[in-house]
């Protein structure tokens, strides 16, 4: 049943005790009023009563007239309660139904002995036919006089015995309304009270990463379906954490596979090259003279290519290093980062001139090393494009966008044409002929992958002959977020 | 100090890394004698003057070069265990090698290698390493007194 049911019932339960006692209040109320009303007649027919009886004995002794005119008043006065009865049941209305019989006899009589003595005359006969006449009179009025009082006593007795029940139904309504409240609260603790602590105890157990917790409470109300809904979504969670779990142990693999295979490489791979430039030298060094200006120029060239190569693998090492490298977040002076690349470059290449404006206490929150990479990569490339331009300026700040602070690096070299912007960030992906710009192509790669794993964007513009900006939104994050990202790191 | 103990032991398994190592000791002027062996194992018998090196007597080079890629018992092993034996714990070792792995850098120092120097592919850095190299542990450092 549900709970909601359960709380109907018991409500309709007590407000039906409760209106059984109105009720019962309500009746015994009109029974008192009745009774009251009944005794207050009865004892004025009483009072009447005695009044005729007192005027019939002072007639009867006296013969006044004044006796006789006040019986005809009282009588009027009775037959006046006579016509009017307050009766509460059939056995008070059948009494007092004799009772205004026995009075209209005894008034008959008392006229019939009043006819008898207003005759005057004196025989034995007549006195004893009113004597006669009298104490039947008499008799019939001591007669009513204990009925009524038979009567108010009824009235009493009604009076107590009503109170006496409703004192009964009253204690029986409020042992009822215990019994209610004691079964309502019981109800509530095992039904409401109950599951909400075990949904509390779940719903702890499963934040606390116990994914077995199961509830499975078998009623069918409302925190049932609760309890049966949490359930549910503990299974989902359940099942989509495992499978969050194999995917992650695939990309633990994943990664050991990556991390043995750039190990392999990082030995092997440079070792061929290191014997091709390495004898080639040797043959220019040793045999060199024997050798005309092509063949020379022909060793020349797999030495060279030997190193390109060389570089290329290293270069490729650091895109994946790059990929795998742990991020330790924390403030980043990219200013002073940025001034101590410049000078580097300056120093490495003192032939040239390159005027170069930093924005001053440029900060961010990074993993230091990889944004050292990343911004190297951008500068290197600045300082790289404009060396054909004699006025070479390379620029380092922040500026907003879209209502966002950007940080950009700007130059005044080669640009490139927009239209091949898309290819601008993927490994050994040119714009330039390497004998104009020399490089691997994994510069930008790289760069864009450090943005990728601080969840920064990169955007780059540009126009042919015109310079280039590339610009990073280096959003703030949690240290969290990041590793997310990288589940295997 | 005598003669042998200026030996040179270049740990190395590739043959051309060899040529390459003992072209550029020529090209540098390094006129100590050279000893080659091919792999981590063998590395330690010449050590420990055993097996095949058995009767070549107790001297030990005056400077260790170790590749890390070995057969057998790679450079990293062979460094443990001449770290973990008495004589040999404080003998000059440089390792030489292809990579420049982060963890191999901090492996090879934290058995106690004495430098890591990485061979450049270009022959030319190279003469210039192993010149810097020989002049240095060669010449300028003191090595420790013999255990």
């Amino acid at each position: 049943m549900k709970i909601r049911t359960k709380a109907t019932v018991a409500a309709a339960l007590m407000l039906g005790t409760m209106m059984l006692i109105a009720a019962s209040i309500a009746w015994a109320d009109a029974q008192v009023r009745k009774a009251v009303e009944q005794r207050r007649h009865c004892v004025e027919i009483a009072s009447a009563l005695n009044n005729i009886r007192m005027v019939t004995f002072e007639y009867l002794l006296n013969r006044r007239d004044r006796a006789r005119f006040q019986e005809q008043v009282v009588w009027e006065r009775l037959e006046r309660l006579f016509a009017n009865p307050v009766a509460f049941d059939a056995a008070a209305s059948k009494m007092l139904s004799s009772l205004r019989g026995q009075g209209e006899d005894s008034h008959r009589l008392f006229s019939e002995v009043e006819a008898t003595s207003g005759a005057g005359s004196d025989d034995e006969v007549q006195r004893r036919f009113e004597a006669q006449l009298s104490s039947r009179m008499l008799i019939l009025q001591q007669n009513s006089l204990v009925q009524a009082e038979q009567l108010i006593r009824d009235a009493g007795d009604r009076i107590d015995q009503t109170q006496r029940r409703v004192v009964l139904i009253t204690a029986l309504g409020l042992v009822i309304m215990a019994v209610l409240t004691a079964a309502t609260a019981w109800l509530f603790r095992r039904d409401v009270l109950g599951p909400i602590a075990r949904l509390e105890l779940a719903t702890r157990e499963v934040a606390a990463g116990n994914w077995s917790f199961e509830l499975d409470m078998g009623s069918a109300d409302e925190l049932g379906d609760v309890a049966r809904h949490f359930d549910a979504m503990t299974r989902a969670l359940r099942d989509a954490f495992n499978q969050l779990q194999v995917s992650n142990r695939d990309l633990v693999v994943l990664n050991k596979e990556l991390e043995s295979f750039s190990y392999s490489v990082s030995h092997d791979l440079r070792s061929p090259l290191r014997s091709m430039d390495g004898f080639s030298l040797a043959l220019l060094e040793d045999y060199g003279d024997q050798l005309d200006e092509e063949a020379r120029d022909s060793l020349q060239r797999i030495r060279a290519a030997s190193q390109r190569m060389g570089r290329l693998i290293d270069e490729l090492l650091g895109l994946a290093r790059v990929t795998r490298a742990d991020l330790r977040i924390q403030d980043v002076d990219l200013s002073a980062m940025a001034e101590e690349i410049l000078s580097s470059l300056a120093k490495a290449e003192p032939e040239r001139r390159v005027r170069w404006e930093i924005e001053s206490d440029m900060r961010v929150r990074g993993d230091h090393d990889l944004v050292a990479i990343a911004l190297q990569n951008l500068l290197a490339n600045a300082w790289k494009f404009t060396s054909k331009v004699a006025d070479a300026v390379v620029r380092v700040g922040t500026r907003e966008q879209d209502g966002e602070r950007v940080c950009f690096v700007s130059d005044n070299g080669a640009g490139f044409d927009m239209a091949y912007a898309e290819r601008l960030f993927g490994a050994f992906q040119r714009l330039h002929h390497e004998r104009d710009f020399p490089g691997t192509g994994v510069g930008l790669a790289t760069v864009q992958r450090v943005m990728h794993r601080h969840g920064w964007s990169l955007g780059a513009h540009a126009a042919l002959g015109q310079g280039a900006t590339f610009y990073f939104r280096p959003t703030e994050q949690d240290d969290e977020r990041s590793e997310q990202d990288h589940p295997a790191g | 100090m005598n003669e042998a103990s200026k030996t040179i032991l270049l740990v190395e398994d590739n043959d051309d890394d060899v040529a390459l190592t003992l072209r550029a000791f020529k090209r540098s002027h390094l006129m100590n004698p050279v000893a080659v062996v091919r792999d981590g194992v063998e590395a330690l018998d010449f050590l420990f003057a055993r097996g095949a090196h058995a009767d070549k007597g107790a001297a030990l080079p005056t400077l260790v070069i170790l590749d890390l890629k070995l057969p057998k018992l790679d450079g990293l092993g062979v460094l443990k265990a001449m770290r973990a034996e008495a004589r040999t714990s404080l003998l000059p070792t440089v390792i030489l090698t292809s990579s420049k792995e982060e963890q191999d850098v901090i492996a090879g120092y934290s058995l106690g290698a004495n430098s890591y120097v990485r061979k450049p592919v270009d022959f030319a850095e190279f003469l210039e390493a192993v010149k810097i190299l020989g002049i240095y542990w060669l010449a300028l450092n003191q090595v420790p007194p013999p255990q």
